[in-house]
C-alpha cells in the first residue's frame, strides 16, 4: 500500500494552477490542518488493520511549507499506526523558496528520502510568466545544498510549451536541470486551464500559446537528449537514472492500491475510488470534533470501470501493458478485445505490440488520447 | 346555428405580436384560467418558443358572451409570420370569413403585412385592423393608422389600438370581430364537404386531422371518405380545441375542429383535401390548395447510416403536419444513403431538421443548399438540377438558366441608397421605386433567388439597423453565367459540398469556403489537403496540418477520474463528424460552406 498526504497551502498560487490550494497566511490554519491529518490517519488505519506501506508521498500544495515539528509528527503517526517497510520510499514535493540547511536537515530527521522540487525552469522570465514565487538562483542554492547534505535521490519538475518559449531556450533549461545531477526528471507539457490567470490572458489574446508542431518538437529533442544523458524514459512525462522510477506513482500507473488523506485527497482501495471532503474547513471540523472520516464520494468501481482505468493508465508507462499479467488479473485479452483499436492505431505508428506488451510508440505518446478514448465505453 | 360562429385568422409581419395577441384572447375568453396560462400557449413546439417564432398554424375555439348578450363562438388560427411559412397562413386563411391585422405601432406596415393582406383580400376576406404595442415608448398608432389607410385601404377610424401585452383594447377587438366578420353559410343539410386544413401523427389515434365543415355535418362513427383517393375510414373521435382537445358529438357547417379515423398511413390524409359521406357523397371536392413549390433544395443524410430508414419514417410523419415538405431518396458517395429534401426557405430548411433531431431522436447532416438550375443541353432536352452533383458537363450544355425573383423591400427612405447598394451586390436589377407614405417606401428589384436565400436577409437587416422587410416571390428562369464548383479532401472530390456559383465570383467564394474549411476540420493524424475546383482546374487550396499534441501532461492517483471524464467527451466529440475517406469533417460544415459572407 502507498499513503498520499495532501497538503493544500502555497505561499502564492501559480499563474497556471487550478488545483484546490490556500495561500499561506494564516499559520494556526496548518496547524489545526495537521492536527486533523493526523486525526484521519488513526481513524483510517482502523480500515484496514494489516496494511503495510510500501511508499509515503506528500504532494501538494505545498508540503515544504511544513515545520520540522509537524513534519514529524506525521510521519511518526503514520509510522506507529502502520505497518512502514523498512527500505519504503518516502518523498515530499518542494518549493526552492521554501527550503534552507535548517529545514532540509528537518526533512531528514523526519524520514523524508526522497525529494521532488518544483523548478519548472531556470529562466527568470519564465519563472515570472508562470508566477513562481522563487527565482532561477534559488534553484541553484537548493540544488547545491543537496549536494552538500549527499543527497541523490532527488526529482526535478520542469514545464515546457510556455507562451513565447524558444526551442532553444527549453532545451537550455533541461541541460542545465541534467547538469544539476537529478536523479529524476519530470517534464510537463504547459496545460492551459481556462480559469487561471494565464488561462484568462490567452483567451484575452495577451499572450499565445505555442503552435503544437512546437510543442512536439520541444518533446521529441527532449526525449533524444535524455536518451544520450542515459535517462530511462519510463512514462510519458517521467525520466529517471536506473533505479529510480518513483515507485509511488508507479503505483498510481500500475493501477495499485493507494491511501489519499488530507482534503480533496483520493484514495483507491478494495476496487473502490473515494474522495475527501476538499472543503479545508469542512475537513477539519469533521476530524476534531466527531472524529469522522470526512468522505465526500465512494464510487464503487464495476469490473470493467477497473479494467478501462488499468488500460489508461498502464498505457502511460514506456514499458506499457503486459498483456499475460493484465488477462490474468482482468480476464481480458486485449488484443481481441480491441483488435480493431489496436490494428487502426498500430497501422498509424502509435501503437505497438512487442514482447508481450502493448505500448505506445514514441509518437504515440503525444497523441495518447486518440487512441486511449477509443477504449471508453 | 352558425351566425353565432365566426370563423377568423390573425395575421401579421413577423414580430408584431400574433402570438401575444391569441394568449389574451384566450384569457379575456375564459378558454384558459390564469393558472394554465403561458407565454405563446399556442405555439406548441419547443422549438417555437425557443425561437419565439410560430411556425404552424394552430386553430383554438373560444366562447365569447357579446355585449349584445348573445354567445358566439369564435374559431380562431394563429398563424407564422416569416415569409417561408406563407402557405401555412393561406391555408388557415381559406377556412375562415375573416382575418384580423395586427401591425406593429412602432414598425408599422412590413412586408409581410402587405403580403398576408393580399393573400386574405384575394379570398374576399373581411379585414379587421389592429394597432399593437401601443404602450411602447416608440409607438406611433396614429401614424400607423394613417399608413393602413393609405396603404391597405382600411378606414383608420376603424383601426383599433391595443396592447396584447398589458390586455389593452381586447374587449374591443372580440366585438369589432363579432360585428364585422361575417357569419359562415353552409349549408347544413346538404352532403358534407369538409376541408382537412392541417394534420399531424399521433401515436395512438393516428394521424389527426384539422378540418373546416363547409357543408352538411359529421358524426362520429360515420363512414367517411377521403375525395382524392376515394379511400373511407370510420370516424373514431371529433372534437374542438378549447384550447385542449375536446370531444363533440357533432360538427357541422361552419365549424372548425379536429377528426381522428384510426388512420394510420400518413399517405391517407391529405392537406387539402375534402372529406364527405359515404353514404350521402358530395358531387365535387371543395377548390384545394395550389401545391406549393420548394424554393431550396439540401440532402439530409443521417449520420449513422443505419438510421436511414428511420429517417424515411419521420420524414414520412412530418409531411402529414406540413405539406410543404418534399422529399425523395438519393445517395451520395460520400456520405451514403440519404434523402433530396425541398423546402420554402432557409428557415424552413432548419426548423425541419431541427423538427427530425429533436422529435424523432436523429443525427443528421445537411448538405449545402441549392436552387433548382434549369439547363439547356445540346441534343436539345430539357434538365432540372436540384443537387450540384447531377450538374452536366460543360461540352453538353447549351445554355444555363437559375430561378429569379420579384423582392419587394420596405424600408423607411433613408435606407434607400444601402438598400438598393446590397441589391447591385447580390445581381439584382432594378424595377420600381414606390413611396408608400412620406417616409415609407418600396423598393422592388429582379434578383437571383440564390442570392437571396442564403444571407441578404441578415445583410439587409443590418444594413438598414432591422427596419427594411423583404418579400418575395419567384418570377421565373433567366439564363445565367454558372460553374460548378467542387470541393476536395486530400484529392477525392466530396460529392456532398459541391454547389454552384457565378463565374464572376467562383474564385472570390472558392477561396473564401476552403478557408472556411481549413478553419473548421480539426486537425486530423495525418494533414488534410482541402482544394476548390471547376472541372480538373483547382483554383484554390488550403491545408490542416496533422496534429501533433493530444495528451495529458500529468496522470497521478487524483486525476484519473477527470482525465476519463475527458476521453468520454471527446470519442461523444468524435461522433459529431463525418468520417469521409481519411478525414472527419464536423457535420455542420456541409451547411456552414453556404454562409461564408457572414464571418
Amino acid at each position: 500500500m502507498g499513503v498520499y498526504i495532501h497538503i493544500p497551502f502555497c505561499i502564492k498560487k501559480c499563474n497556471y494552477c487550478d488545483f484546490f490550494s490556500i495561500p499561506y497566511y494564516d499559520k494556526s490554519y496548518l496547524d489545526k490542518y495537521t492536527q486533523a491529518l493526523l486525526n484521519e490517519i488513526k481513524v483510517r488505519q482502523q480500515q484496514m488493520p494489516t496494511v503495510q506501506l510500501e511508499s509515503i508521498y506528500l504532494g501538494g500544495g505545498t508540503p515544504s511549507l511544513l515545520n520540522g515539528q509537524e513534519l514529524k509528527s506525521i510521519l511518526q503517526t503514520i509510522t506507529h499506526e502502520f505497518n512502514l517497510l523498512p527500505d519504503a520510499e518516502i518523498s515530499l514535493e518542494a518549493n526552492p523558496a521554501t527550503l534552507d540547511k535548517i529545514k532540509l536537515a528537518q526533512m531528514e530527521g523526519a524520514g523524508i528520502n526522497r525529494i521532488s522540487l518544483g523548478v519548472q525552469s531556470f529562466f527568470d522570465d519564465e519563472l515570472a510568466l508562470l508566477g513562481r514565487v522563487h527565482n532561477a538562483k534559488a534553484v541553484l542554492e537548493t540544488i547545491e545544498l543537496f549536494h552538500t547534505r549527499g543527497w541523490k535521490n532527488f526529482n526535478l519538475d520542469l514545464i515546457y510549451g510556455l507562451p513565447g518559449q524558444s526551442l532553444d531556450k527549453w532545451m537550455q533549461s533541461l541541460k542545465q536541470a541534467v547538469d544539476c545531477g537529478p536523479a529524476h526528471l519530470s517534464l510537463y507539457l504547459l496545460q492551459l486551464e481556462e480559469q487561471t490567470p494565464m488561462g484568462k490572458k490567452v483567451a484575452g489574446g495577451r499572450l499565445k500559446m505555442l503552435d503544437e508542431d512546437d510543442e512536439w518538437y520541444m518533446f521529441d529533442q527532449a526525449m533524444e537528449y535524455l536518451e544520450g544523458k542515459e535517462f530511462e524514459h519510463y512514462e510519458i512525462s517521467n525520466f529517471c537514472r536506473p533505479g529510480y522510477e518513483c515507485r509511488h506513482n508507479l503505483r498510481y500507473w500500475q493501477a495499485e492500491e493507494y491511501l489519499g488523506l488530507g482534503a480533496g485527497a483520493v484514495s483507491f482501495v478494495n476496487g473502490s475510488r473515494c474522495i475527501n471532503e476538499p472543503q479545508l474547513q469542512q475537513y477539519i471540523d469533521a476530524l476534531s470534533t466527531g472524529k469522522q472520516w470526512p468522505v465526500k464520494e465512494l464510487e464503487n468501481m464495476s469490473g470493467r470501470e477497473l479494467m478501462i482505468d488499468a488500460l489508461i493508465l498502464g498505457l502511460r508507462l514506456c514499458a506499457g501493458i503486459d498483456l499475460n499479467q493484465f488477462k490474468h488479473r482482468f480476464g481480458v485479452d486485449i488484443t481481441s478485445d480491441y483488435k480493431e483499436i489496436i490494428a487502426y492505431y498500430r497501422d498509424r505508428g502509435l501503437l505497438n505490440i512487442a514482447n508481450g506488451h502493448l505500448k505506445f510508440t514514441k509518437a504515440g505518446y503525444f497523441l495518447s488520447n486518440q487512441v486511449l478514448c477509443q477504449f471508453m465505453a | 346555428m352558425q351566425d353565432k360562429i365566426r370563423n377568423f385568422s390573425i395575421i401579421a409581419h413577423i414580430d408584431h405580436g400574433k402570438s401575444t395577441l391569441a394568449d389574451r384572447l384566450l384569457q379575456f375568453t375564459g378558454a384558459l384560467s390564469d393558472r394554465e396560462m403561458r407565454e405563446q400557449f399556442l405555439d406548441k413546439m419547443d422549438l417555437e418558443r425557443e425561437k419565439g417564432i410560430t411556425i404552424k398554424l394552430q386553430p383554438v375555439r373560444l366562447k365569447y358572451k357579446a355585449r349584445n348578450g348573445e354567445e358566439y363562438i369564435l374559431n380562431l388560427i394563429d398563424t407564422p409570420g416569416h415569409v417561408d411559412f406563407t402557405y401555412e397562413v393561406s391555408r388557415s386563411l381559406a377556412s375562415c370569413e375573416g382575418a384580423l391585422l395586427v401591425v406593429d405601432a412602432s414598425q408599422g406596415i412590413e412586408a409581410q403585412t402587405l403580403a398576408n393582406v393580399y393573400l386574405a383580400m384575394d379570398l374576399n376576406l373581411e379585414i379587421v385592423g389592429a394597432v399593437n404595442k401601443i404602450d411602447l415608448p416608440g409607438a406611433q398608432p396614429d401614424l400607423v393608422k394613417q399608413e393602413m389607410e393609405d396603404v391597405l385601404g382600411l378606414d383608420k377610424e376603424e383601426v383599433l389600438p391595443i396592447s396584447a401585452k398589458l390586455g389593452t383594447g381586447i374587449e374591443e377587438v372580440l366585438e369589432t370581430i363579432v360585428e364585422q366578420i361575417p357569419p359562415p353559410h353552409g349549408d347544413e343539410d346538404g352532403p358534407l364537404q369538409a376541408m382537412i386544413f392541417d394534420s399531424y401523427f399521433d401515436s395512438y389515434k393516428g394521424a389527426i386531422s384539422y378540418i373546416r365543415v363547409f357543408n352538411g355535418s359529421l358524426r362520429k362513427g360515420d363512414i367517411v371518405r377521403m375525395m382524392s383517393s376515394g379511400k373511407e375510414f370510420e370516424v373514431a373521435e371529433i372534437g374542438v380545441l378549447s384550447p385542449y382537445m375536446t370531444e363533440v358529438e357533432s360538427l357541422s357547417a361552419g365549424e372548425v375542429g379536429y377528426l381522428a379515423a384510426g388512420i394510420k398511413n400518413v399517405k391517407d390524409t391529405r392537406v387539402g383535401d375534402t372529406i364527405t359521406q359515404a353514404s350521402k357523397p358530395a358531387d365535387k371536392a371543395l377548390p384545394g390548395y395550389q401545391e406549393v413549390k420548394p424554393m431550396v433544395y439540401c440532402g439530409l443524410y443521417p449520420l449513422e447510416n443505419s438510421d436511414f430508414e428511420r429517417l424515411r419514417d419521420a420524414l414520412d410523419r412530418l409531411k402529414l403536419n406540413d405539406a410543404s415538405l418534399f422529399y425523395e431518396p438519393e445517395s451520395s458517395d460520400a456520405l451514403g444513403f440519404g434523402f433530396r429534401c425541398g423546402f420554402l426557405g432557409l428557415l424552413h430548411l432548419e426548423i425541419i431538421r431541427e423538427r427530425l433531431e429533436r422529435e424523432y431522436d436523429l443525427s443528421l447532416l445537411a448538405t449545402a443548399p441549392s436552387v433548382v438550375y434549369k439547363i439547356l443541353l445540346t441534343d436539345g432536352s430539357e434538365l432540372y438540377v436540384q443537387n450540384p452533383t447531377h450538374w452536366p458537363a460543360a461540352q453538353k450544355t447549351e445554355q444555363v438558366m437559375e430561378p429569379y425573383v420579384k423582392a419587394s423591400i420596405m424600408a423607411p427612405n433613408e435606407y434607400v441608397g444601402a438598400i438598393m447598394e446590397l441589391c447591385q451586390e447580390k445581381r439584382g436589377s432594378f424595377i420600381t421605386m414606390e413611396y408608400l407614405t412620406s417616409q415609407r417606401v418600396m423598393i422592388t428589384y429582379k434578383l437571383p433567388l440564390s442570392e437571396i436565400l442564403y444571407d441578404f436577409f441578415d445583410a439587409l437587416k443590418s444594413r438598414t439597423r432591422g427596419y427594411a422587410s423583404l418579400d418575395y416571390e419567384i418570377i421565373g428562369y433567366e439564363t445565367s453565367d454558372l460553374v460548378k464548383l467542387d470541393i476536395m479532401l486530400n484529392g477525392e472530390v466530396v460529392d456532398a459540398l459541391s454547389f454552384i456559383a457565378h463565374n464572376d465570383r467562383a474564385y472570390y467564394q472558392a477561396r473564401a469556403i476552403v478557408e472556411k474549411l481549413r478553419r473548421i476540420i480539426p486537425r486530423q493524424m495525418y494533414e488534410v489537403v482541402i482544394q476548390a475546383a471547376i472541372g480538373s482546374k483547382i483554383i484554390a487550396r488550403e491545408s490542416v496540418k496533422a496534429m501533433r499534441k493530444d495528451v495529458l501532461a500529468k496522470c497521478y492517483g487524483g486525476d484519473i477520474t477527470r482525465k476519463k471524464k475527458l476521453l468520454e467527451k471527446q470519442k461523444e466529440g468524435k461522433k459529431k463528424m463525418k468520417q469521409i475517406g481519411r478525414v472527419e469533417v464536423p457535420k455542420d460544415a456541409f451547411m456552414s460552406v453556404m454562409n461564408i459572407e457572414n464571418d
